[in-house]
């Protein structure tokens, strides 16, 4: 960073430096507590989850992990001595707390939907965005502010308040609480975001290329497929992860239109019932796999994130 | 400037080669590729939105789909209008607006004004920072009760370390439940504030500075005649994003309290819902639903041009 050494002029002596490093780690860590508190959890055993005082030293066990995949149910002692030895690790570890293994829970399927539904809008939404923002950026279109101002107006709208209309518009349809139904509900909330990041991107390819292969002898069409995707691939992969990251995590639409076949994992995981309320380590465990995937995507795009939450608005 | 045809190109960019593309003309692939998306938003936006308006005028239930509907008028308008508890909620979604957007505007400029001190290490740390923001909203909720259970929460746990309040729920005391929510959604959210006024930093020019050291300015009224006023319009925008976020606020705070205790931090979208699908008042829940998004699109823009009117000074 260049900018360090200019900025010694005016500003910050080491001094000053080592105190403002030291702010932010401070922060950095408060702000880590509640994730890495609810990660632990997912390695606790049920009665530890809710011990008092809480406990940051522990035995780690699976539980969490095999209640999350599960469905079981509570035996008398009577019948579980009568059982086979356990054939399994999660087995037995279900068998301690006087319980056998009925089934698979529905964790995994309500996952497999978050990741069908969120690829397949993201990659409607990125598609439909890329070839909108290329026509806004390349052509005279007439109304373009207004139909550019349309376009993001439609996400300042509260989801509830359409939600009745497309309710009602679904049921009507067949759609509701389908697969297709949701991959085409995220990707009309999605597109906005999708035509304005990339317009922004695109703008930011020179239009000498194109105009170097029309002159060549491509066509309009060549010319957007051969020059100018390869050129915004990175714009088109970071506006690929913005989509996907926001269908991961969108509850109220699924919430509303989704109840069993489509329903994704945000409005599953709030209902992980154990005995006597929510089962916190399942949860824990629910959460943490479900949070994996964002962590790992936030580090990915963190160049451009900046431009993602602000619609494209503010670019470094 | 697409037009293939010469003339009116050549006077305004001399430099221009003069072509004739093949296959389909500027227009018709403009058109291409731009009418799906307005397509799709008309049917599953606009649409929709009509439809609301429409039902804010009938005493449609939909739960009852045989049910014959009436038209009612103004009817809805009038009932909320008049009703008491409406109020109530509107001042729950701005306590809870107000105070989570100046706490993430203190906490997230100063951060900002830390992390552009450009400290070893700091772009890591900005990325832990930032992790919060990018988790799903409804998930944050479910995970801060567990973290506010009154017995083993860690929250409570810490705070009785500090200050010996014995047990205390965030969640069901009437008094800290509002504080509950504005304080996860700071936690989620100021990193968003943080980064968008890093980008506001970090476009002011040294040469700045550099001058008003020469004019030997002191660091305080460098910092607010040079850096606030410059940082200004990030900081607005920033301020738009949360407020119209937070105004359709549902997820993290259904998920947290639930409306609850009582309708304490029952929000505007959080009764929407409740009248929309549990009462299933159709009629009456579109009508709030169109006086909410009006207010919303109506003070967005009369923001933006303020905020126009700000960067352009």
């Amino acid at each position: 960073m260049s900018a360090a050494t200019t900025r010694m002029g005016h500003g910050p002596s080491l001094w000053g430096q080592r105190f403002a490093a030291l702010l932010v780690i401070v922060y950095a860590l408060i702000t880590m507590i509640p994730l890495v508190w609810i990660v632990l959890t997912g390695l606790k055993t049920p009665p530890d989850a809710i011990a008092y005082p809480p406990k940051v030293v522990f035995e780690p066990s699976l539980e969490g992990y095999v209640n999350l995949f599960t469905a079981r149910s509570r035996q008398t002692p009577q019948y579980m001595a009568s059982l086979p030895p356990p054939t399994s690790w999660y087995d037995e570890l279900v068998r301690k707390r006087n319980m056998v293994i009925t089934g698979p829970s529905r964790f995994a399927g309500r996952y497999m939907n978050s990741v069908i539904i969120g690829f397949g809008s993201t990659f409607l939404a990125v598609f439909l965005g890329t070839i909108a923002a290329y026509g806004f950026s390349r052509f005279k279109v007439p109304l373009k502010d207004d139909l550019l101002f349309f376009i993001l107006s439609t996400r300042m709208m509260p989801p509830i308040a359409v939600a009745v209309p497309i309710f009602l518009m679904y049921r009507a349809l067949g759609l509701s609480d389908t697969y297709l139904g949701m991959i085409i509900l995220y990707t009309m909330v999605n597109v906005s975001l999708s035509v304005w990041l990339l317009k922004g991107f695109i703008d930011e390819i020179p239009m000498e290329y194109e105009e170097a292969a029309l002159v060549d002898g491509y066509s309009r069409m060549q010319a957007f497929w051969k020059v100018v995707l390869p050129q915004a691939k990175t714009g088109i992969a970071a506006t690929a992860i913005f989509c996907l990251i926001f269908s991961w995590n969108e509850y109220a639409f699924a919430l509303l239109l989704t109840s069993g076949e489509a329903q994704t994992a945000p409005p599953f995981i709030p209902i992980i019932i154990g005995e006597g309320g929510l089962d916190w380590p399942a949860v824990g465990a629910g959460t943490t796999l479900f949070l994996l995937p964002i962590v790992f995507f936030t580090v990915l795009l963190r160049k451009h994130l900046l431009r993602g939450i602000t619609f494209g608005a503010v670019r470094k | 400037m697409t037009e293939t045809t010469g003339a009116p190109i050549a006077v305004t960019r001399p430099g221009r080669p003069i072509f004739r593309s093949r296959g389909l003309s500027d227009r018709a692939v403009a058109w291409i590729f731009i009418s799906p998306t307005i397509l799709l938003l008309l049917a599953i936006n606009i649409f929709p939105l009509l439809w609301t308006v429409y039902l804010s005028f009938t005493s449609y239930r939909a739960n009852q789909p045989g049910r014959p509907v009436r038209w009612v008028g103004f009817e809805n308008y009038q009932r909320l209008l008049e009703s008491e508890d409406i109020w109530g909620y509107l001042q729950a979604t701005a306590h809870f607006v107000g105070w989570s957007i100046f706490l993430q505007v203190v906490l997230g400029l100063g951060l900002a004004l830390l992390i552009n001190r450009q400290f070893k290490g700091h772009a890591t740390w900005t990325t832990l920072i930032l992790l919060p923001m990018m988790l799903s909203p409804a998930v944050v909720g479910v995970f801060w009760t567990y973290i506010y259970q009154p017995q083993s929460g860690i929250f409570n746990y810490i705070v009785n370390f500090f200050i010996d309040e014995g047990s205390f729920s965030m969640v069901g005391d009437v008094n800290l439940a509002p504080w509950s929510i504005v304080l996860v959604d700071t936690w989620m959210w100021t990193p968003y504030v943080m980064l968008i006024c890093l980008a506001g930093l970090r476009s002011i020019p040294d040469y700045i500075y550099e001058a008003a050291e020469v004019d030997r300015a002191s660091k305080w009224r460098q910092f607010w005649s040079i850096t606030l006023p410059m940082v200004l319009p990030f900081l607005m925008l920033a301020v738009l994003f949360r407020a119209i976020e937070n105004f359709k606020m549902f997820d993290m705070v259904v998920e947290l309290t639930s409306g609850g205790p009582g309708s304490i931090t029952e929000l505007a979208s959080i009764n929407l819902k409740r009248e929309a699908f549990e009462k299933w008042r159709t009629g009456y829940s579109s009508a709030f639903a169109v006086i909410l998004f009006v207010t919303v699109f109506g003070a967005g823009n009369i923001y933006v041009k303020f905020l126009n009117k700000v960067k352009q000074r």
